[in-house]
């Protein structure tokens, strides 16, 4: 009998804990471990493939490696993924990426269209808020 | 004693005919409606931070030196200013999305983190656009944070909206 009040008094007292936390807090948590912080597969699948050569932790091409590290950028915070990604798009819409010296040596890392649109749709990102 | 008279002629007709040489120094604005210390991001330390360090040459508010008037070091203070306000304008703010915005906090945040800017040249005409340590923090924690606060306004919007 003691036992069986037990289990609807913890049932209680969890109930009574989780109302000190803000639902807000709870929702934004959600959504940032969820959805955004890894790469979509078919994105990735672009990067390992065309970029990830000389952007990684162990390149030798310490320029390539300073200006974007693959491996940093899942641990990264949100907000430094996204500038991250808004420069990656500059930089691919101004077509500067893969460099042309090196697609003269290795003209199959050039990107396929369809690959290039690819980058451009998913590092385009989010958009701001209005203002109110 | 004549050749050095004929030599330093020849220097002075040089340096008057480099100022016939036309050079266009940017504009000047002061009122911007776009600007990034009007937009309410900014505290008032780190504002006059930017004013002192930055916005010579990231902003429409340049303030010429004597030597921007006078060939040819007009024409470095004409290519910098170019320069800098193409690659990032605090007059122009507004105009950026909100990934931009975010990408140039970072910029900001690892220029001058490592000390690559302000520039050398600046700072050596400008003693007062100097950075303490103290002050580089202070400006990279407040890109940073300023990063943050621009994600979680958006987010939370987007919460709202769904």
């Amino acid at each position: 009998m003691k036992k069986l009040l037990l289990i609807p008094a913890l049932a209680l007292t969890v109930f009574l804990f989780l109302q000190a936390t803000s639902k807000e807090a709870i929702e934004t948590t959600i959504i940032a471990v969820e959805f955004d912080n890894e790469i979509p597969a078919h994105v990735k699948a672009v990067i390992d493939q065309k970029c990830y050569g000389c952007h990684n932790a162990e390149s030798k091409n310490e320029k390539g490696k300073k200006k974007l590290d693959w491996d940093d950028f899942e641990s990264s915070r949100r907000a430094k993924q996204l500038a991250t990604m808004a420069k990656i798009n500059e930089t691919l819409i101004e077509g500067e990426m893969p460099p042309a010296k090196f697609l003269e040596s290795k003209p199959e890392g050039k990107l396929s269209p369809e690959e290039l649109q690819t980058l451009l749709d998913w590092s385009a990102g989010k958009k701001r808020a209005p203002k109110q | 004693m004549k050749w050095g008279t004929y030599l330093l002629g020849l220097l002075v007709l040089l340096f008057l005919g480099l100022q016939l040489a036309p050079n266009e120094l940017p504009e000047v604005h002061i009122y911007n409606s776009g600007d990034l210390i009007q937009s309410g991001l900014v505290n008032e330390d780190v504002a006059a931070l930017l004013k002192t360090a930055c916005y010579d040459c990231h902003s429409n508010e340049t303030k010429y030196p004597w030597y921007a008037k006078v060939a040819p070091s007009s024409w470095l203070v004409a290519k910098d200013v170019r320069e800098g306000r193409e690659a990032l304008n605090f007059s122009r703010w507004e105009e950026l999305d909100l990934m931009q915005q975010l990408g140039k906090l970072d910029d900001v945040a690892i220029e001058v983190d490592e000390g690559r800017m302000p520039m050398d040249i600046y700072v050596k005409m400008h003693r007062e656009a100097k950075l303490t340590d103290a002050q580089r923090e202070l400006i990279v924690a407040w890109a940073e944070d300023t990063m943050d606060r621009l994600v979680e306004d958006s987010e939370a919007y987007e919460e709202e909206q769904d």
